[in-house]
C-alpha cells in the first residue's frame, strides 16, 4: 500500500518551512546571495561626538542600518580632524580596523564601549551643542554626508542625557 | 511516525540555528559584554561579597609629589579607576560620569570624596599631562603616575588586568584601560562595589551619597 511519492512530499514541506523560518529571521547571512549582490540602502542613525576633554582627540558613534545588499564602511573623514580612525574595543583594548562590514539586511553599531572613530589632532575643542562635519565612505553605496552634533560629555544614548 | 518525529527535529534545529546565527553577528565580543550587563538586576552596582584590600601603589601625583594611595585615601570614601588619557572613548566618558555626579552632591559631601585616576601609559602621561586632562574634567580629582609594573600589580590585585603601552600594526601606540571602578568604604577601606563602563552618571548621582557613608548602593 505504499506510495511512493508520499515520503518526498512531506520532505519538500518541510524543506519549505526551513526556508520560510531563515526567510523570516531576516539574519541576511547565508540565505541571502541575491542580496548580498544587491544595492546597499544605507542610513545612518544616532550619530553623536561626546564633547572632548581636550583638543588632541575625540570620538564619534553612530549607526548604520542596511535594508539593501551588503556593503563596506572603508574610511571616514572630517573637517574636524586630519586623521580620523576606525576602531573596535575588546576588553578595554582599542584596536584600528581597515573596514568594517555593513551586513546586507543589518546593521553596524558605533557605540561607547565598543567600536568607535577616533579623531586626532583636531583643528579646535568642539564644544556641545556644535555640529561636526563627518564623510562616511562606503565600498558600494560611495559617500554619506552626516552631521554630527557634539553632546555633553557624560551623553548616553540609552537613558537620551 | 518515527520518520516525522526526526523531520520536526530538524526543523527545529534549523530554526535555533538561524536564532544563535543572529544572535553572533559581526563582533563576537559583543553579546558577552550584554549578557553581563543584562545578568544583573538592573543596577550598576556590584556589591561585593569579599571586599578588595587596597592596593599598594606609591606613585606620583599631578604635582609630582609622591602620593601613597593606602596613607593618603585611609578612612576616606574613595573612587578608583585605571585609564589613560590618550583614550578617546570610555576613559574620559568613565572620569566626566563621576565628575558630574560628584558636582551633585552639597558641597560638604563633596569634599569628603576622593577620585583617584591611575594611569595606565606612565610613559605619556606624565605629572602634566594627567594634571592638564583631569582640569579639563575635575581639577580635584588626583591622578597618578610611575613605575608601569607597580601600577600593573595594584591594579592586578583590584582583578583589574592591564598591559603597557604598544605599537599596534601602524606603529601608533595604543593602551589598555581598565573596564571598571572601584568604590573602597570608608569605615573598612575595602573595596566593595564595582561599577562597569556601562554605568551612567544617573547611576553614580544615586549611589555616591551611600559610598560616601560606606553604605551599600
Amino acid at each position: 500500500m505504499s506510495r511512493p511519492g508520499a515520503p518526498s512530499r512531506r520532505l519538500a514541506g518541510c524543506v519549505a518551512l526551513t526556508a520560510t523560518a531563515l526567510a523570516l529571521a531576516g539574519c541576511g547571512s547565508d540565505d541571502s546571495s541575491s542580496n548580498n549582490a544587491g544595492k546597499p540602502e544605507l542610513k545612518i542613525t544616532g550619530a553623536y561626538m561626546p564633547a572632548p576633554v581636550m583638543d588632541t582627540m575625540a570620538a564619534g558613534f553612530f549607526t548604520v542600518t542596511n535594508s539593501g545588499g551588503a556593503d563596506t564602511l572603508t574610511s571616514v573623514t572630517s573637517d574636524l580632524a586630519p586623521d580620523v580612525t576606525l576602531h573596535s574595543t575588546k576588553g578595554g583594548a582599542m584596536e584600528e580596523q581597515k573596514s568594517f562590514a555593513v551586513p546586507a539586511d543589518g546593521s553596524l553599531d558605533f557605540a561607547s564601549g565598543g567600536n568607535h572613530l577616533m579623531f586626532e589632532k583636531l583643528t579646535h575643542k568642539p564644544l556641545e551643542g556644535e555640529k561636526v562635519s563627518v564623510t562616511l565612505h562606503f565600498a558600494k553605496a560611495g559617500t554619506v554626508k552626516v552631521s554630527m552634533p557634539v553632546k555633553s560629555a557624560t551623553y548616553n544614548p540609552k537613558t537620551g542625557h | 511516525m518515527r520518520k516525522k518525529t526526526y523531520a520536526a527535529a530538524a526543523l527545529f534545529a534549523a530554526a535555533a540555528l538561524t536564532l544563535s546565527a543572529c544572535g553572533s553577528g559581526d563582533d563576537s565580543n559583543k553579546p558577552i559584554a550584554d549578557v553581563s550587563a543584562e545578568a544583573g538586576t538592573g543596577k550598576a552596582a556590584t556589591v561585593l561579597d569579599k571586599a578588595f584590600e587596597k592596593p599598594d601603589l606609591v606613585l606620583t601625583d599631578t604635582n609630582g609629589k609622591k602620593y601613597d594611595f593606602r596613607a593618603e585615601t585611609k578612612g576616606v570614601p574613595t573612587l578608583i579607576y585605571f585609564g589613560y588619557t590618550h583614550c578617546p572613548d570610555v576613559c574620559p566618558t568613565t572620569m566626566s560620569n563621576l565628575a558630574v555626579a560628584k558636582k551633585q552632591l552639597p558641597k560638604t559631601e563633596q569634599d569628603k570624596l576622593r577620585v583617584v585616576f591611575v594611569t595606565t601609559d606612565p610613559a605619556r602621561d606624565t605629572p602634566a599631562t594627567l594634571g592638564k586632562w583631569l582640569k579639563g574634567i575635575d581639577p580635584t580629582f588626583v591622578g597618578l603616575t610611575g613605575d608601569f609594573p607597580t601600577i600593573q600589580a595594584g591594579a592586578r590585585t583590584l582583578g583589574i588586568s592591564i598591559e603597557p603601552t604598544a605599537k599596534d600594526k601602524n606603529g601608533k601606540l595604543v593602551s589598555v584601560h581598565g573596564t571598571q571602578v572601584i568604590a573602597f568604604s570608608p569605615k573598612t577601606d575595602g573595596g566593595y562595589v564595582i561599577y562597569g563602563e556601562d554605568a551612567t552618571v544617573d547611576d553614580y548621582t544615586k549611589d555616591l551619597p551611600k559610598l560616601i557613608k560606606g553604605e551599600n548602593p
